[in-house]
């Protein structure tokens, strides 16, 4: 840690020059045309979403640690940072957990109905429904014709 | 805190620093509670990120297609565009700093009005965009008009989009802010070895802006 004097001396930095952020920037640009490489790969979506999150990961590392000095500050900070981050994770992770184990877009355990067969329909249903179209006698709902009815 | 008007002007060739509050025994124990104080500012911001985030993913697990179909007819050279020129700026606000701390105001001064150009430059490049958005009917909700996108969910995708964006781009507007008036300082030439917090501060701000781009970019640009 620095240590001030009231003199008005340069204090002893604790951050890196002029030079060296300026080679953090320069691997930061690396990465983000490395991130944009990768993503131009023939591979499954999901490796896309890990390779451009892990990627992410590292750029923010970088921006945290040198451009905004957690490498040097006080402990705090980090700790400060780091919870903001497992927290996020948190909510992240049961959110996800709560998502991934749906059914799609239900949240009931009823099956869907069986789908109707019209060779069982019974005539006299209401106007439109099991009926077939004149001239197709051969269809069997049909045949049965008002006998049918229970 | 006290006037710059007030403040005799050092033989080192900045202003005095304020004097320290009564409240904290040394210049370093205030600086690190300057600090921690805009840390834990920043925790909150995460959290308030951290729920869009949430939201994208959720989302995408929803509508997988949409959002790959509209990612794509996202504009990829504006989006890196603008990556480069917040990680840029994030660069000259770092380096600002640096010089501020050093008390060499102008060089941070400088530095600081290039970084809120680049803010600007982000801004304009996000307009473009937006525009283009516009034109195509690639809007969210009941808005959204854009024959391009079959899948189901494309105004879902829109929707976090502009959120997303939105939300990012007024951190943009208000990290702006904070840069030129502490540029402003830097002019007066108050920066010195014995106080710089408000370059310190201003200038976390603003990575923290870069920070979330980082994150926006490829999850809306690229996978």
């Amino acid at each position: 840690m620095a240590s001030t004097s009231s003199a008005g001396t340069p204090a002893q930095s604790h951050g890196f020059g002029p030079v060296k952020l300026f080679l953090n920037w320069f691997v930061l640009v690396c990465l983000t045309f490395s991130t944009f490489g990768v993503s131009k790969i023939e591979m499954p979506v999901n490796y896309h979403l890990a390779a451009a999150i892990c990627i992410a990961i590292v750029k923010l590392s970088l921006v945290v640690l040198f451009f905004m000095h957690l490498w040097w500050g006080e402990g705090i900070n980090r700790i400060v940072f780091l919870t903001s981050f497992l927290f996020l994770a948190v909510l992240m992770f049961f959110v996800m957990a709560d998502v991934g184990t749906r059914f799609t877009l239900s949240n009931s355990r009823i099956p869907p109905l069986p789908k109707i067969d019209q060779t069982l329909m019974p005539s006299g249903m209401p106007p439109g429904m099991g009926q077939v179209p004149q001239g197709h006698s051969d269809a069997p709902g049909r045949t049965a014709g008002k006998a049918g009815e229970q | 805190m006290q006037s710059s008007a007030a403040r005799k002007m050092t033989p080192e060739g900045w202003l005095e620093p304020p004097p320290l509050p009564h409240h904290y025994e040394t210049e370093e124990n205030h600086k690190a509670a300057l600090r921690f104080g805009m840390w834990l500012f920043l925790g909150t911001e995460v959290l308030l990120f951290a729920g869009i985030f949430v939201g994208y993913f959720v989302f995408r697990t929803y509508f997988p297609e949409a959002f790959e179909q509209a990612g794509r007819h996202l504009s990829l050279f504006w989006g890196t565009a603008n990556t480069l020129v917040l990680l840029t700026s994030s660069f000259t606000v770092a380096t600002a700093h640096y010089f501020a701390e050093h008390g060499k105001n102008r060089n941070a001064f400088w530095l600081l009005m290039a970084s809120v150009v680049m803010g600007a430059m982000f801004l304009c490049i996000k307009g473009i965009e937006y525009h283009d958005k516009f034109e195509e009917f690639a809007l969210p909700g009941k808005f959204f008009h854009f024959e391009e996108i079959t899948a189901p969910g494309g105004p879902i995708f829109y929707v976090v989009y502009f959120f997303a964006t939105g939300l990012h781009a007024l951190h943009v507007i208000v990290g702006m802010s904070l840069l030129t008036w502490v540029a402003v300082r830097c002019w007066r030439k108050e920066f010195s070895p014995q106080y710089y917090a408000p370059v310190e501060n201003a200038g976390l701000y603003w990575h923290l802006v870069d920070l979330v781009w980082i994150f926006l970019y490829p999850l809306l640009y690229l996978v």
